[in-house]
Order: C-alpha cells, then structure tokens, then sequence
C-alpha cells in the first residue's frame, strides 16, 4: 500500500513540473509580482515527493518484501534505526533522497527570495525544474523505488553490515544537502545571466546558498571520513580513493566559490569567474554521482553496474553543461567597471591567489581520479592513482598556500602594506625552530617536514594572533582559518607520530614491541538480534607502567552472511589507540593490528571548527573582513 | 619571474628529497604503495585479504633477499602490471597526467599576472 502510494506521488509530482513551468512562463511576461500560483504548485510537488519519500521509508519499517528495493536492502532482524536508515543506504532510494531535497531547496529558495526581482526568481525555478524532471525521470524510468516481487518473498537479502553504522546512517543525507545545495548556486547563476542580476545584490544573497551547502558538504565528507577511520578496519581515515575524490573535488569548487563570491559581494568583479565556478561546482557534484552510480568506480558506494542508468546521468549531464554554456557565452556580460583596478598587495589579490591554489588542488584530484578511467579506455592499460601521486603533488604546494593563507586576511582591500612585518617575521622564526625541534625527534626526512610543520605552524600562530588583534570583527573567518591550521597540523603530526604493530597472536599469547606489550587475554560471545559477536580481550601494558584493556570485536551477520570486524579505540585528547582483530582461516590465531594514533580527534574538531566558522558567518548578516 | 624562479627551485628541492627518503623505507611503506588487487580500494598494507597477507610475505623475502624498493616495485610490475602500483610511473602513458596538474597551475598564475600587467 505505502509502496502505491509513493510510486503514484512520483508520477504526480513530475505532472506537477508541467504546470509550474507554463504558469512560469506566463508570468514572465505578465505581471509585476510573482503569481502565487506558482509557489503552490512548487510547495505541492515538494509535498508529493514527501509522500513517496515516506512511502519508501514505511514500506521499510514493515519490512514490505513485495517492494523490491526493500527486499534487497533490507531484512526482518535489522533494528529500526537501520531499517529507516536502509531507505537510502541503496541506489533507488538516495535518488529519491536526492529528489526530495532538490525540491525542498526551490521551495525555500521561493521563500527567501521574496527581495529578489520577479523574473530572476522565476528563471531560478525554471532551471531548477530541468533538474528536477531529469532526477523524476531518472527514477521512474531506470530505478524507480518502487517495483513490485511477486509472489511475495519471505525474507530480505538484508543491508550491508559495514553500512549499518550510525555515522553513515547520516552521512548521505547530509552529503546531499551539500551536493544539491549547488543546484541552486546553479540555476541562479543561469537566472541571474539570463536577466542580467549578477550584481553585489545577486553575489550577497547567493552567498548564504553558497555557505550552507558548503557547511553541509563539509560535514557530509568528515562523517564518511569518521566512519572510513573506526568501521573500516586501517586506521586511516582519507585515502585518495575515487569515491572520496569525488566528494572532495566539489568542496575545492564551493571553496573557490566561497572566497571569490566574497570579492563580487564587495565589488563587482570577477563575475564570469564566479558564474564559471557556479557551474563547476554543481556539474562536479552531478558528475560525482555519475562516477559513483555508474559502477565505474568500484567500492562500497557503488550499489548497481547498470550501464543504462550511467548512460542517463551522462547525457543529463552533458545536456545541462551545454546548456550553461550557451546561456554562458550569449546572455553573460563580462565587462566589469572601472572600480576593478586593485593592487598587488590587496585582499583581491590574496584571494585571487586562494581561487589559483584552490583550482590546482581541485585539477590534481579531477586528473588523479578520471585519468585512470580515460587511460584504460583509450589503451587498455590500468594503471592505479593513489596516496603517493596526490602527496608529491599536493604537498610542496601546501607551503605557499598556507603561508599566503597566514598572510592575506592581514591586507586590505584594493591597497595595503605590509602591516605586522615584525609579528609575521616572530612567528615564522619561532614555528621554524619549533618544527625543526620535534622533527629532529624522529628518523624521517628532516628537510620536508620542517618546511613543511613550519608553514602549518606559522598560519596557527598568526591566526591565534587575530583572535587577540581583530576579536569580534571577521570572527567566522578567523574561527575557519584558524581550524584549517589545526586540521594541517593534525594531520601533519598523525602521520609523523603514528606507530603501528600487525601481528598475529593465538589466545593467551604475548607480543612485545618497543614500548609495550600485548597480551591477548581471552575472547567471549555474544549473540545480538542480527549478529553474533567474537570480542577479544586485550592488555596493553606500557613501559611506564600504565595499561589499556582493548576489545576488538569480530561480527558475523545472519543477513548477509557477512563477518566484519570492529575497531575497539580508546580516544583522549592526544591520541587514539586503535585495535581491530581479524579471522584467519583454518588458524587457531588471529591477525591482530594495534595502532598508536596521535591528534586523532583533532583532525574531527578541527573540521568541526571549520564549519561552525562557515555557520558562523551564515548567522551574521552584517558584512565582514 | 622572480617569482616562478623561487618557486621551482623550492620545487625541485622538496622533489629531491622526497626520492632521497625512499631509502630508509621499511616493508610497511613499501606495502602502503601497493594495491591489494582482490579489495575494494584498500592498499596491500591495510587489507588482511590472503592477498594481501601473502603479497607482505613476499616483500619481507625480496627485502631479505638484498632488493631495493625499486626493485621489488618492478618485480612486482613484472608479475601483476602497474594496476598495483599506485605510485604512477612516469612515462609515456602518464606524461599528462604528472604534467596537467602543473601546467594548469602555471596557466592560472599567468592568468593573475596578466590581469595586472593588462591594466597598466
């Protein structure tokens, strides 16, 4: 029943699309205000694709085998949070999830624009609505959520255990909020060239759009980071994997797009810059999804190898490209006044050299990630683009950015001099020294890391500065700088301090490293609703003295019959310690791995900090810097 | 210029001694750099796949053997092709995707200046 009623709320919502667009078009013409009209259909296809969202989500909550997308996903003995979450933990139901949001922003969008001029508003929704019937038909023509099993099974083949997680039971929502948040940056962009309105005006209000989505696609990227770091098992917690590129390439768009939107909302420059970036950034998201739902790219995100639905996305893609490109070429004016003359030493200037760092950074992962797919069509050759490739590349330029980030919201608009010489050549020295003491600690290439640690060490210190200096004045920027430094240096530091021990130990067994021993102590059973759990106990003893009792644990699901092992981690504030244990066929012994993990939880707080910075100014309507 | 001149020589350096400090590197490094062909986006050091548990007991061996990084690379390239690799080799088949990168940024800078230089 639930699944009918969603399947026909989809049919009726994409109906819907035919009215708002001919009443649209009406009223681009005709009146002064906008028709009310319009708002209603809007809010009532937002509504429809409510229903069919929450059609999904009951026929998941009963556990309803005759919907096919609840057969494959989901299973009687999963918990309630899991089954909920199950809705769009899988290929159909994320498209609805995407929908849904797609609609419910146009919707919000109408309502906050009420100071905007008529057409603008009304062009905005036009494009939206493009998107929105290409998602409509996407899902009802190749993955409608939807279809029907008969006759009914019984039971469900169940969700992937690794994706039964608390953390990742949110993450795509919020990753979402982020990736579609750009729809909106991208049809008012087009709306905004198409009727002229790209103006300090435009730049102002599209800046709050701008910022939530980045708030959001930066949560969304640092709860699957979490998750990679305690579920999947290394103890790492980004690894350059396609999947995670593509999330990671809109953020540099939105970045970019942040800072220059900043400069337009001052004066009006860089406007064909900042409609270039508006573009980029939802066509990155779009085709992030593409990569993802293709089955190009193989990992857990993948849920079907369907070529016809990666077919679909494509000329979706394609289609909208172009279609920003001619609007791009025929309706945009790039001429700017006169007032764009600053100078070399200039916050325009500094964010210029923001926007330049941020494109290489975004070029890099863009080329990392589709050389590979493009190289093995064209030659058959596979070649792997990993963890060493960005490093080299992305490293040496990490230092003048961090330092041009240390320096530039010191300067002022249009002129400046070098204000602070003396506190700027202070810090360098003392992080220079600083560096060069803890690197000298340890056996690894002294040259790199202190220019490196110095840089990160310098943008801390003089954003620490500002704190003092500029107090309540551009405290959002400062609080997202200053949480930038941090996450460097925590990264920085993690990698530098990690020590790790893979081992193999039988039960009742002692390994000894360096510092510490480890003793495997026992294991137990425990039998949960959906999985029976193996925990290994284990002590940890130090040589000051001190010990941790760590308990690793091994699930085997019932549905699917999947064994998963889970990290045990003892967090304070310096370090993580990490332990998983994993099965060893036909051994009595299991492979056990114990990783010392310093500043773990800085690198979370840090990126916290980072987006209440963001949210910050989101609040604060009143201009900054 | 002045400039660019800096910057490529900071470059070059920090390049140098990047391949300087592979000599040091233990076999935990050496499998950090290797795909475990049989996962789902995993490196050979952090999977415990039977792949990957018998690929760090053949780079334990080449080490007792007296091969270098370099060389158990290699062998390893022989055996499973570059797909393991993923430390790109430059060549022919990777000139663009090294040199894209740096060439972009290049273009961008020139892009900065000229808006400057333009002006005047």
């Amino acid at each position: 029943m639930a699944s009918l009623i969603g399947s026909y709320s989809l049919s009726f919502g994409l109906f819907l699309s035919v009215f708002i667009i001919f009443f649209s078009v009406r009223n681009l013409r005709d009146t002064e205000i906008l028709d009310k009209k319009i708002i209603s259909f809007t809010f009532t296809q937002f509504f429809f694709v409510v229903t069919s969202f929450f059609g999904l989500i009951i026929s998941f909550v009963n556990s309803d085998f005759s919907n096919e997308t609840v057969f494959n996903h989901s299973h009687t003995t999963k918990p309630l949070f899991y089954k909920i979450s199950g809705t769009w933990g899988n290929h159909e139901g994320s498209l609805l999830l995407w929908l849904l949001v797609l609609t419910l922003f146009i919707s919000i969008f109408l309502i906050k624009s009420s100071q905007q001029p008529k057409n603008y508003r009304i062009f905005t929704l036009l494009f939206q609505q493009i998107i929105i019937i290409g998602f409509f038909i996407f899902l009802i023509k190749t993955s409608s959520p939807f279809n029907y099993i008969v006759p009914t099974p019984n039971e469900g083949l169940g969700l992937n255990p690794i994706l039964q997680d608390p953390a990742l039971a949110i993450h795509p929502p919020i990753l979402y909020l982020g990736y579609v948040g750009s729809s909106i940056i991208f049809s008012s962009a087009l709306a905004a060239m198409v009727t002229s309105h790209v103006s300090k005006e435009w730049a102002k209000h599209i800046k709050q759009w701008v910022l939530a989505s980045w708030v959001f696609l930066t949560l969304g990227i640092l709860l699957g980071s979490i998750w990679a770091y305690y579920e999947l098992g290394w103890g790492g917690f980004w690894f350059w994997d396609p999947v995670e590129n593509v999330s990671l390439m809109p953020w540099f768009a939105l970045t970019t797009l942040l800072h220059c939107i900043l400069v337009l909302e001052k004066k009006k420059i860089l406007t064909s810059w900042a409609m270039i970036l508006s573009i980029a950034t939802f066509a990155l998201s779009m085709s992030g999804t593409f990569l993802v739902r293709s089955g190009i790219l193989n990992s857990v995100h993948t849920f079907a190898n369907d070529p016809e639905r990666g077919l679909f996305i494509l000329i979706f893609l394609f289609t909208l490209i172009f279609l920003s490109i001619f609007i791009f070429i025929f309706f945009h004016s790039g001429k700017e006044k006169i007032e764009s003359n600053f100078f070399w030493l200039s916050k325009e200037t500094s964010i210029l050299i923001n926007n330049w760092f941020m494109m290489y950074f975004l070029s890099v992962v863009l080329i990392g990630t589709i050389y590979p797919i493009f190289l093995e069509v064209i030659t058959a050759n596979k070649i792997s683009v990993g963890p060493p490739f960005y490093n080299k590349l992305i490293l040496p330029f990490l230092i003048p950015f961090l330092i041009a980030m240390a320096i530039g919201p010191n300067l002022n608009w249009v002129k400046s001099d070098f204000k602070d010489k003396f506190y700027m050549m202070i810090f360098l020295i003392i992080s220079f020294l600083l560096s060069a003491l803890i690197i000298k600690q340890f056996d690894i290439n002294f040259l790199v890391n202190t220019i490196l640690v110095t840089s990160a060490f310098f943008l801390f210190f003089s954003t620490s500065r500002e704190f003092f200096v500029k107090r309540f004045k551009n405290l959002s920027q400062n609080i997202a700088h200053f949480g930038f430094s941090l996450l460097i240096l925590s990264i920085l530091f993690n990698n530098i301090f990690s020590n790790e021990v893979i081992t193999n130990l039988k039960i009742g067994e002692t390994f000894k490293a360096e510092k510490f021993t480890i003793n495997f102590e026992n294991i137990d059973q425990e039998d949960e609703k959906n999985f029976k759990a193996i925990i290994g106990k284990f002590n940890i003893q130090y040589l000051d003295g001190s010990s941790d009792i760590l308990n690793p644990e091994l699930r085997i699901y019932n549905q699917p019959n999947i064994i998963t092992s889970e990290a045990d981690i003892k967090t304070n504030l310096f370090t993580d310690k990490f332990m998983t244990m994993n099965y060893v066929q036909n051994q009595e012994y299991f492979n056990i791995r114990y990783q010392v993990k310093p500043f773990m939880i800085w690198i979370w707080i840090s990126v916290l900090l980072i987006t209440f910075g963001g949210s910050l100014s989101f609040f604060n309507k009143r201009y900054e810097i | 210029m002045k400039f660019i001149n800096i910057f490529l020589i900071v470059i070059n350096i920090l390049n140098f001694n990047l391949l300087m400090a592979g000599e040091i590197k233990s076999e935990n490094e050496i499998a950090k750099n290797l795909r475990c062909l049989i996962c789902q986006g995993q490196s050979v050091h952090d999977s415990d796949s039977e792949f990957a548990i018998s690929l760090k007991l053949v780079i334990k061996d080449k080490i007792q053997q007296g091969m270098s990084e370099e060389e158990i690379y290699s062998f390893l390239k022989m055996k499973y092709g570059e797909w393991i690799l993923y430390d790109p080799v430059f060549n022919q088949n990777t000139y663009f995707l090294w040199l894209l990168p740096i060439l972009i940024f290049l273009v961008g800078g020139a892009i900065i200046i000229k808006r400057f230089y333009y002006k005047k």
